[in-house]
């Protein structure tokens, strides 16, 4: 390692390795710019820890607490619908319908952040699965990207619909279908005439008419 | 460790993390209190306890993104009253000004750093990012606060062997 490698893994902030320390240690100049980097690092450090609004602990803890209570609660509820076979939601959940809630749980937002797809390559990309305008017929498309999922290229598209958002995953190989409930989050996986699109929201009424609609124009 | 004591230890990191993402006290409080109940309920399939830190975080971030997919970008509103404590020194607080001003992409990198103690490695996977990525993204957040602390340079030593 030499000065050049040194500082730019100083300046980085990430901690020091053996090979920083075997170079700093025979190099005074290196020696002097972490011991100047130090009262950097601890005013930054001072800077980022801003102050913890008065009980916010406690706040969080209470409200996490007092949902949690509502949460069992509920889901006591829908354990008794079950029994009497009431809901359709909390019956036994199909494998690809709870990935797709997976998927917006844990890779929602990565997707959103790798950016979205221009409206000409969507339209080409979408085309021979679910045409783009039939997905604006549902409501207002946010996103469109690519994303690797269920084993093949899907895409991962989100519509503004008038009651909120829902996640859709266009999967262009195969013809799934199914339903899961997990999380808070509903997930429906329709088939299409070629492929299939799993359908994902929080509101299980919207998720349905939206699967619906999706299923209804397939033809 | 039980949920609970997990939430203890990390509680105010985790608001500090949000306070970053959201630039908005209000906001942040809501976007832990979405993801701790999110995580309750993840909490029993979390099978090794060393990683429940980046965990956390990692729910943290994903419910700030959730709430900019279903309401938008958060409005910032940075309250002078809010960002000064009595333990900042002054340029303490010139630096947290200067973070204020950072863009998200170089604020958050440096959040997750110095708040989870993450590698360049363990923010670039969090991010969606190249470890590469990462790391260039801390050096210009550091360099760019380096330039408003000390715009005369005086902190940084020049001289040394290449």
């Amino acid at each position: 390692m030499n000065c050049l490698d040194y500082r730019r893994v100083l300046l980085s902030g990430e901690a020091e390795n053996r090979a920083m320390k075997e170079h700093r240690l025979q190099c005074p100049p290196c020696a002097a710019v972490l011991a100047e980097n130090a009262q950097f690092e601890r005013e930054l450090r001072r800077a980022v820890e801003v102050p913890v609004p008065p009980q916010v602990e406690q706040r969080l803890a209470t409200a996490v607490v007092s949902r949690r209570r509502r949460f069992l609660a509920a889901a006591a509820i829908g354990a008794l619908a079950v029994g009497a076979g009431g809901y359709s939601w909390l019956s036994r959940p199909d494998a690809i319908a709870l990935d797709c809630i997976e998927f917006v749980l844990m890779e929602e937002a990565k997707s959103i952040l790798k950016g979205s797809m221009t409206r000409p390559e969507a339209e080409t990309a979408l085309a021979p699965t679910l045409p783009l305008a039939r997905i604006g017929r549902i409501g207002e498309v946010r996103h469109i990207g690519p994303c690797p999922f269920n084993g093949q290229n899907a895409y991962h598209v989100i519509v503004e619909v008038p009651q909120g958002k829902v996640t859709l995953l266009v999967m262009p190989e195969g013809s799934a279908a199914g339903r899961a409930k997990r999380e808070g989050l509903y997930a429906s996986v329709v088939p299409l005439r070629s492929g299939s699109v799993g359908v994902i929201g929080a509101d299980a009424a919207v998720v349905d008419s939206v699967a619906g609609a999706l299923r209804s124009s397939r033809a | 460790m039980r949920f609970d004591d997990l939430v203890r230890v990390h509680a105010a990191d985790l608001y500090r993390y949000a306070f970053w993402l959201t630039r908005e006290p209000r906001q942040a409080e809501d976007v832990v209190q979405e993801a701790l109940l999110r995580s309750w309920r993840a909490f029993p399939q979390l099978r090794d306890p060393a990683a429940a830190k980046a965990w956390l975080f990692s729910i943290v971030r994903n419910e700030f993104y959730r709430a900019i997919a279903k309401n938008g970008p958060p409005l910032e509103n940075v309250d002078d009253l809010e960002l000064s404590d009595e333990s900042a020194s002054p340029p303490g607080l010139e630096m947290r000004e200067a973070l204020t001003r950072l863009p998200p992409s170089y604020a958050e990198p440096l959040a997750l750093q110095v708040l989870g103690g993450f590698s360049c490695a363990e923010i670039a996977a969090m991010m969606g990012i190249t470890e590469g990525a990462a790391m260039t993204r801390l050096t210009r957040a550091r360099q760019a606060l380096k330039r408003v602390v000390a715009p005369d340079g005086a902190r940084e030593r020049k001289g040394g062997r290449l």
